[in-house]
């Protein structure tokens, strides 16, 4: 067995947002400028990448991306299995076991998003779950199967409900002081979230991620590569992906203690002890956030806080950098940062530990991020920096 | 083993023909594992608990209590021929663990979790095609 703690690491980011249907190329053009900006950030030939990774049912086989980077070899192809963004930080372990098994040395982690291209994401993360079952209950779409979990959540389990406006509006508050976000430069006003359009009860506008349209890849090599590359690396300290068993896409007939939560009672041990830290040492999260009550029992699950002292955890004040003591989402997160499946989240993890986010947090050494929330599949990574 | 023809309108099918074929044919069917006992759903060939694969398909009641709801507001895509806003509600059937979805209809005053409900067969339009569903009706 390898012990992978720290041996990987992050050498160069790209990311690209555009609102959704301006991408100013089709998908893989603008996958390719992006994986093209990684290299360029870590100071890389884009030709002698020799492996990706996805997740989510991206649309781009590596192979076809070949011609245009001049890849010399690719040794390595794949994809975590599952629909949504359950997969986002299982891509990293992915990559990782192809480095340290010495099966790829510079592999890309990225995901692409151009509706012109790809159609709808909701729609798309829908085909590849839907079934007659759900169909017939009128049950098409993502948001209503999270807002039905938030239902039980908050009615069963009494989780108060204002918690999620405490992680909206930190959310917004970092976005609104990111360049990059779609919420830049915009004041925010709970009440406008309080009182916009219902989608699915409990769920209204503002506790929904809206889609844009972009890409994010992240380049991987081992870290004693990466030393000698331009930016300092960014290590991979742990990863871990999977389902616990009474969890699954098991037409709602999850077990019921697990059915509210988002599923990372599965790899939260797995993460922790890889890495051999615990909740405590987590200077900085990047909270994949579909809906806000997913967001929210994401913090549960990784460890943060529980059903009793949620509302002690997640204020305002705490989930803001640089004064809190839990920053969640430096870059806006999916919700005012903008959402190329969570692929941002991901990106900013890097960005933050490089000190380069839009929302610093000072002297922060550990970022967890937290995949996609609720999927049948989850996963969560964290990264470090400085020695590890 | 039972055999099928219900042909599904999204998705692949997986072992759970049988239920499809008992809502046409008026009736609500589930399987239990005929030698350890376990009910099964989403349905399975095999029982993953003691291996078998044998499983009995028995008849039992639409009736249970909600384990949670949503009322839909926003017409997603597959939509068409619903009314908005609707309610949804996942429901523990009586006497065994397993949950099936359904629109609620009639009144809604009472939707909670807890809330003792009774079902009847009905079909859903999606696009074209005819899908059987079950109604959920607050009360016992």
């Amino acid at each position: 067995m390898i012990d992978p703690r720290g041996k990987v690491a992050v050498a160069g980011i790209g990311y690209r947002q555009y609102k959704r249907g301006s991408a100013p190329l089709p998908e893989r053009g603008v996958l390719v400028q992006t994986i093209v900006d990684a290299c360029e950030d870590a100071g890389f030939d884009p030709a002698l990448i020799d492996g990706f990774v996805s997740y989510g049912d991206d649309k781009n086989e590596p192979v076809r991306l070949m011609p245009d980077l001049g890849t010399r070899e690719l040794n390595w192809s794949a994809q975590v299995w599952g629909g949504g963004g359950g997969g986002v930080a299982g891509a990293f372990g992915l990559a990782s076991a192809a480095i340290l098994t010495g099966q790829a040395r510079a592999v890309v982690v990225f995901r692409a998003l151009v509706e012109g291209s790809s159609g709808r994401l909701s729609a798309a993360v829908m085909a590849h779950h839907l079934n007659d079952h759900m169909v017939s209950a009128g049950m098409v779409a993502p948001a209503q199967i999270c807002a039905m979990r938030a239902q039980r959540l908050f009615e069963y389990h009494g989780v108060p409900q204002s918690v999620c406006e405490e992680l909206i509006r930190a959310n917004y508050y970092h976005g609104s002081r990111n360049p990059e976000a779609i919420a830049y430069d915009k004041p925010f006003d709970i009440a406008e979230a309080r009182t916009s359009r219902w989608i699915a009860e409990p769920f209204r506008l503002f506790d929904c991620s809206r889609e844009n349209d972009g890409a994010g890849a992240l380049l991987l090599v081992s870290s004693e590569l990466a030393k000698d590359l331009r930016k300092p690396p960014v290590k991979l300290l742990s990863v871990a992906q999977g389902t616990q068993k009474g969890w699954g896409d098991l037409l709602e007939n999850d077990d019921a203690d697990l059915y509210p939560t988002a599923g990372f009672g599965a790899i939260r041990e797995r993460l922790y002890g890889q890495a051999g830290l615990t909740p405590q040492d987590i200077d900085v999260v990047q909270l994949y956030e579909n809906f806000s009550a997913q967001g929210v029992a994401s913090l549960i699950d990784h460890g943060f806080c529980t059903y009793e002292n949620v509302a002690e955890v997640i204020r305002f004040d705490n989930l803001v950098a640089p004064g809190g003591k839990l920053p969640v989402n430096t870059s806006g997160g999916n919700f005012a940062h903008g959402f190329v499946h969570g692929i941002g989240c991901a990106v900013e993890a890097v960005r933050v530990l490089r000190g380069e986010s839009a929302n610093p947090v000072p002297d922060a050494r550990t970022c967890l991020l937290a995949g996609g929330p609720g999927a049948p599949t989850i996963s969560s990574a964290i990264f470090g920096a400085g020695d590890f | 083993m039972v055999r099928s023809t219900y042909v599904t309108a999204t998705g692949p099918i997986g072992a759970e023909g049988p239920y499809w074929d008992g809502l046409l044919a008026g009736k609500l069917l589930l399987p239990r594992c005929t030698h350890c006992g376990a009910w099964h759903w989403p349905a399975v060939w095999r029982c993953g608990a003691c291996g078998s694969w044998d499983q009995e398909w028995l008849e039992r009641e639409l009736a249970g209590e909600v384990f949670s709801y949503t009322r839909t507001h926003h017409r997603f895509g597959g939509l068409e021929h619903f009314a908005l806003p609707f309610s949804t509600a996942l429901v523990t059937l009586n006497g065994l663990s397993v949950r099936l979805i359904g629109v609620v209809e009639g009144d809604e005053t009472d939707l909670r979790i807890g809330a003792p409900v009774t079902g009847r067969i009905d079909h859903t339009m999606f696009g074209a095609a005819r899908i059987p569903a079950i109604r959920w009706r607050l009360g016992a």
